[in-house]
């Protein structure tokens, strides 16, 4: 908020829309008591990390400071001391990690992060099989990487749903 | 025998088979029968993939359960990241519209979720159902001497309400795994911090494992000891780049505790696999050669 505001100007759209993730609606039960930073490592090792105000940031929903350019969400250790130490269950990890979904949806997902989902989406693995891992378990005794299933994978996914209606705009 | 339901996962398959090795060498020994899970995917994974989309995440989760559910087993996992996934999964499917949701998507193959396996990791397993006495039976070369930094990690232990594992801020589960295979377990100050591999940026998981790192130095701990393969990997090839950011050497060689085992149960050293480390354990050639 900026210093010329005298009313809290709270963005009721982007809290619907965080409310829809898996958990995401919990900063709700947030009293910005601050528990939750005594024991994050990515606060003591970060200036501009804090699980508290990113919390607050979505009470009232700034958009833009959690979702910019230059969000800090990807700093967090997900290390769950937020979620073991809340006393209002407010799962701060579990909030973030629904940012991060928002993120996504808005395609500000960072490239390691397409990267591995796109090797998911292909082999069911987020760590590709090949000739040279076979090779090495073999000297292990151990049998080769067997393929994933990926067409239960794509179904449950919708990820079929998706290609097909790819095809069908094709002129 | 115990008969348990495998899931190994992506990590320590596909990339460090003898972390792999080590459990099927070690757990019959134990009484435990694994299982292996066909048509398993990747849990999927609790950083990248849950960031996505977490309702995707979830149904990934509900599908391998399923397979387990199938065998009348429990799911046991060897790696910190699966079971926080797979643990999440149970947690969050107990919520009977969540689990509609997910079921109406598992329709589409065949398959429903019903909560009937649990989700534990091996070391859970091996205290548990095992118990350390018979643990410290089945070595035949005890590690006397061996000081073991203890390293959690954070999957394992939090959150607990969800893990139900051990106390995170007094837990004892490693301590008396290391110790049932005759080693001096170490915990050291910083114990509890995270591997920071999360993290995009480098700057904090640089700077947390150089604190960890020079803690465990100064208790002078032989190895690091773990139970999960994204933290190994942090402190294997992360710790060469912690050396080179602020010119210091720590060298402590990270150890998964499995491989720990199986060399006191008598594996051969070079059958382990550490010559791929960058940090070797060359103390415990020590105890081969005694």
């Amino acid at each position: 908020m900026s210093a010329q505001d005298d009313v809290v100007r709270i963005d009721f759209a982007f809290k619907r829309e965080l409310a829809r993730k898996i958990e995401g609606n919990l900063a709700n039960y947030c009293y910005q008591c601050g528990a939750c930073v005594g024991d994050c490592p990515a606060a003591r090792y970060s200036d501009v990390f804090n699980p508290r105000e990113i919390m607050l940031k979505v009470l009232y929903g700034l958009e833009e400071e959690l979702l910019g350019e230059d969000s800090v969400l990807w700093e967090c250790t997900n290390c769950y001391s937020c979620h073991e130490r809340c006393p209002q269950q407010v799962k701060p990890v579990e909030v973030i990690i629904s940012l991060k979904n928002m993120l996504a949806d808005r395609g500000g997902e960072p490239g390691v992060a397409s990267k591995i989902i796109r090797t998911f989406q292909t082999t069911g693995r987020t760590v590709p099989p090949s000739p040279a891992i076979d090779r090495q378990r073999e000297r292990f005794g151990l049998a080769p990487l067997k393929p994933v299933p990926m067409d239960e994978i794509r179904a449950i996914l919708g990820l079929e749903a998706e290609a097909d209606a790819r095809e069908e705009r094709q002129p | 025998m115990k008969r348990v339901a495998f899931f190994p996962g992506c990590l320590i398959p596909a990339r460090h088979p003898a972390m792999e090795f080590a459990i099927r060498a070690t757990l019959p020994r134990l009484g435990v029968e694994l299982v292996d899970l066909d048509g398993a995917s990747c849990c999927p994974d609790p950083i990248y993939f849950k960031s996505r989309d977490k309702l995707d995440w979830l149904t990934v989760a509900a599908r391998n359960l399923t397979l387990a559910e199938d065998l009348g087993l429990d799911v046991v996992t060897n790696c910190s990241g699966c079971t926080a996934t797979l643990s999440e999964a149970v947690h969050l499917l107990g919520d009977g519209e969540l689990r509609e949701r997910v079921n109406s998507r598992l329709a589409r193959i065949g398959r429903e979720y019903r909560g009937t396996s649990r989700v534990r990791h091996i070391a859970t397993v091996v205290r548990d159902d095992v118990g350390a006495d018979a643990v410290r039976e089945s070595v035949v070369r005890p590690l006397q001497g061996l000081k073991i930094a203890v390293h959690y990690g954070c999957h394992l232990l939090k959150p607990s309400r969800v893990m139900q594992v051990d106390d995170p801020d007094d837990p004892h589960l490693m301590e008396s795994l290391v110790a049932a295979l005759g080693a001096e377990p170490v915990r050291h100050r910083n114990w509890f911090l995270c591997c920071g591999k999360a993290c995009q940026g480098e700057d904090i998981p640089a700077a947390m494992m150089r604190d960890l790192l020079s803690t465990v130095h100064d208790e002078h701990a032989d190895i690091l000891g773990m139970i999960c393969p994204t933290c190994f990997g942090q402190f294997d090839h992360g710790q060469k780049r912690v050396g080179e950011m602020f010119g210091e050497d720590f060298h402590t060689p990270p150890v998964y505790y499995f491989q720990l085992l199986a060399f006191a149960q008598g594996a051969a050293y070079d059958e382990l696999g550490f010559e791929r480390q960058r940090f070797k354990p060359e103390c415990l050639r020590a105890y081969q050669e005694a």
